[in-house]
């Protein structure tokens, strides 16, 4: 099988920023912007209720358990479509494909922070908030001053890892037409019609390099913190 | 028969080095068939590298250990695994496998090593949970017994195999003091049925009733070797002295 | 906000809805198969002890978990599938009617071969490393104890360290296959006509888009829960608590994790 590198070069620009000239950024350059604001957002959103269950065990964190569960039980294409269909239905106005798929994927991978940070906190010694209390430390100090920034200090590898996850899943801004990597290589794909193992194989070069990048950067980190 | 006078294991100028690190400094030593040899030493000594150069588990950086005549430098795969069976070893942190019983701990090796039919392997291993004791436990986890109790599981599992020679490493340094006498009492029983054995422990008082040999190592190298009444009694060498000085009485053991 | 249920449980929606629980679910089942014998061969290869054998594992490994599992069947269905010999295609493509599910849901199809096919290997690549992580977190005086009676390396993989690391590992694996369950709602991409495909066929076929999606949701989250009840049930942990009656032992130390 030759592989015809030409056709990637003709329409590398194209994979790589979209159509940016005409201010409608795409390909790997919306992955990645996706990818950032939704990670953003995730974390934004799921360390507080990962607070919230941890400092609330009883009713308020089965409540967020089971909607964590709830929101994971379905496949995430669902939950890109039901924001996509469902906000406009509720608040009226249109979501523009992107804004729908960012929204979806903070929603969905805030339950997965949500599930680290308790994790995190939890796997501290329990010696740690004793002896912040045993001085007189209120609880929320105590978390504030002593937990939390323990806790997500030892949380950077799993939520790199999250991350690395959430690049991935931006492929599927694929199914409301996001012109994202993925999208603009089925583009390609669709107009050339005779390089499809080219194509494919170079867009998955691409999230290669980002998400095995930032895998590998993760893998530091967590060796750097046992060495 | 002069079988029982030579030795059924040989120490010739062993050596053993972990990387740069020496560990085994040239050991000569000698174990009669039916022995009970206690080998001692502080921490680092080099004395749990000792017996577990025997059956390989560390392999040999110099000299040669002969078992009943045998050099066992360089073994083939078969002939090792031959060797291990005849060879028993008990760990310190007992090593019970805990996806299975009590029973099938023993049977396994006697189905899948020894080959031996279901029947024979039940019959030995009800045997030998009722030799240690443990008759009604066949059907436990290890999660579910107390830690004298998975110790004396894994010693009837070493004896499962029949070996020639049975080691000790530290078998009781991992158990809380009120168990250490019950695995003590059948390490004991042992001794007296005339197997050949070494342990490796801090049990003084176990040395001194029931050991023909004390074996003082540090450094990687023995530096006593006597029976309990000298040992204890006589104590040669000054760094031997000292240890037990610090052993048997820790409060004083500074300022000799 | 008026939702009109009729619209979607009755006509043809509803047999929409009946192929696409068929090919969802015979697809998680090819997928799943497959996922294990993969697992199988990536096991394999890894605990070989060859160096090229596990660089190989590890390449495979690397590549499949880095790339969007979207971008793997895209690249099985169009660009892999043609490079099968032009026979078997058209012998794939003709009718077989021992390989059809009622519905009409054809098996030896492109899509659902590439999508069963992608969706296992991705699977495998995972479950694998799980497995692995649950073998290293078995101690090592396990493999000693068994070396020492004398078990080859084989032997005491398959009888002492792999139950254990299977018990270790069994929740995350079956957190694997249910993605796969839910991940191959990624099949509607190429066609395959699982859950989502057929709720988005009827969302432009009648426009009851929260109807359709709610009934989809409705169904993936039954699936789901039928699936991990089912695979909660076959946990070798669980299998190994007989009920503790008569004399409770206590133990003193907390053994490792069973």
């Amino acid at each position: 099988m030759l592989f015809d590198a030409g056709v990637i070069l003709n329409n590398l620009d194209y994979l790589l920023w979209g159509r940016l000239g005409q201010g409608e950024p795409g390909g790997l350059l919306l992955t990645v912007l996706i990818s950032l604001i939704s990670g953003i957002a995730s974390l934004a959103l799921g360390v507080p209720m990962g607070l919230l269950a941890w400092s609330n065990p009883g009713l308020t964190r089965r409540l967020l358990f089971w909607w964590a569960d709830l929101i994971r039980g379905i496949p995430l294409i669902f939950v890109i479509f039901w924001v996509y269909f469902l906000v406009p239905a509720l608040l009226g106005g249109d979501v523009p494909g992107a804004m729908s798929v960012i929204l979806a994927l903070a929603w969905f991978t805030s339950a997965a922070v949500m599930h680290s940070t308790v994790a995190g906190l939890e796997a501290l010694p329990k010696g740690q908030s004793e002896a912040a209390l045993a001085s007189g430390m209120s609880r929320l100090q105590t978390l504030r001053w002593v937990l939390l920034p323990q806790a997500l200090r030892n949380l950077t590898p799993s939520f790199v890892g999250l991350f690395a996850s959430l690049i991935k899943d931006t492929s599927l801004a694929f199914i409301l037409n996001v012109p994202e990597l993925t999208m603009v290589a089925s583009q390609v794909n669709n107009r050339t019609q005779l390089y499809p193992a080219e194509i494919f194989l170079f867009t998955a070069a691409l999230y290669f390099v980002l998400c095995g990048g930032l895998s590998w950067f993760g893998r530091r980190l967590t060796a750097n913190r046992t060495a | 028969m002069s079988e029982d006078t030579s030795p059924i294991i040989e120490f010739r100028r062993v050596e053993k080095a972990f990387g740069p690190h020496p560990v085994i400094r040239g050991i000569d030593l000698s174990v009669k068939r039916g022995e009970v040899v206690v080998i001692c030493g502080p921490s680092g000594s080099g004395k749990s590298t000792l017996i577990r150069l025997i059956n390989r588990l560390e392999s040999l950086s110099g000299g040669d250990i002969l078992i009943e005549g045998k050099s066992t430098a360089r073994l083939g795969a078969s002939d090792l695994r031959r060797l291990r069976t005849s060879v028993g070893f008990v760990f310190q942190q007992f090593n019970l496998y805990p996806h299975l019983t009590a029973h099938e701990n023993i049977t396994l090796a006697l189905d899948k090593v020894l080959k031996l039919s279901k029947a024979e392997a039940d019959e030995r291993a009800s045997g030998l949970l009722a030799r240690v004791g443990l008759g009604d436990k066949g059907n436990q986890y290890p999660a579910q017994l107390s830690g004298g109790q998975q110790q004396r599981v894994a010693i009837a599992r070493t004896l499962a195999t029949q070996p020639q020679i049975l080691l000790f490493d530290e078998p009781t340094s991992a158990l809380d003091p009120e168990m250490i006498g019950e695995v003590l009492a059948v390490i004991r029983q042992l001794a007296e049925s005339g197997s050949t054995m070494l342990v490796v422990t801090h049990e003084m008082g176990f040395a001194r009733e029931v050991a023909d040999r004390v074996v003082f190592i540090d450094q990687g190298q023995i530096l006593e070797d006597a029976p309990p009444s000298q040992f204890f009694g006589a104590t040669k060498h000054p760094r031997a002295r000292h240890f037990l000085k610090q052993l048997l009485s820790p409060l004083h053991a500074d300022g000799e | 906000m008026q939702l009109d249920w009729s619209g979607i449980l009755s006509g043809p929606p509803v047999e929409w809805l009946k192929t696409g629980v068929a090919t969802t679910l015979a697809v998680t089942l090819a997928g799943s198969l497959l996922t294990v014998l993969l697992t199988l061969c990536l096991l394999t290869l890894r605990l070989s002890g060859h160096k090229a054998s596990q660089a190989l594992a590890a390449a495979v490994t690397e590549l499949f978990r880095n790339t969007p599992l979207l971008v793997q069947i895209l690249f099985w269905y169009f660009g892999a599938y043609n490079l099968l010999p032009l026979g078997l295609r058209h012998w794939i493509n003709d009718d077989h009617p021992w390989a059809t599910l009622p519905g009409n849901v054809p098996l030896l199809s492109p899509e659902f071969l590439a999508s069963a096919w992608g969706l296992g290997l991705f699977t495998a690549v995972f479950v694998a490393e799980e497995i692995r992580a649950g073998l290293s977190a078995v101690s090592p005086g396990q493999s000693e104890a068994a070396l020492s009676q004398g078990f080859t390396r084989w032997q005491t993989l398959r009888w002492v360290l792999l139950p254990q690391a299977l018990a270790n590992s069994f929740q995350p694996v079956i957190g694997q296959f249910l993605n796969l369950m839910k991940l191959s709602s990624l099949a509607t991409a190429i066609g395959l006509w699982e859950i989502t495909y057929q709720v988005r066929q009827i969302e432009s076929y009648n426009s009851h888009a929260l109807e359709a999606f709610a009934v989809g949701t409705a169904f993936y989250l039954a699936i789901g829960l039928v699936m991990g009840r089912g695979l909660q049930r076959l946990d070798p942990a669980k299998r190994r608590r007989p009920a503790l009656s008569a004399a409770p032992a206590t133990p003193v130390e907390v053994r490792d994790a069973v």
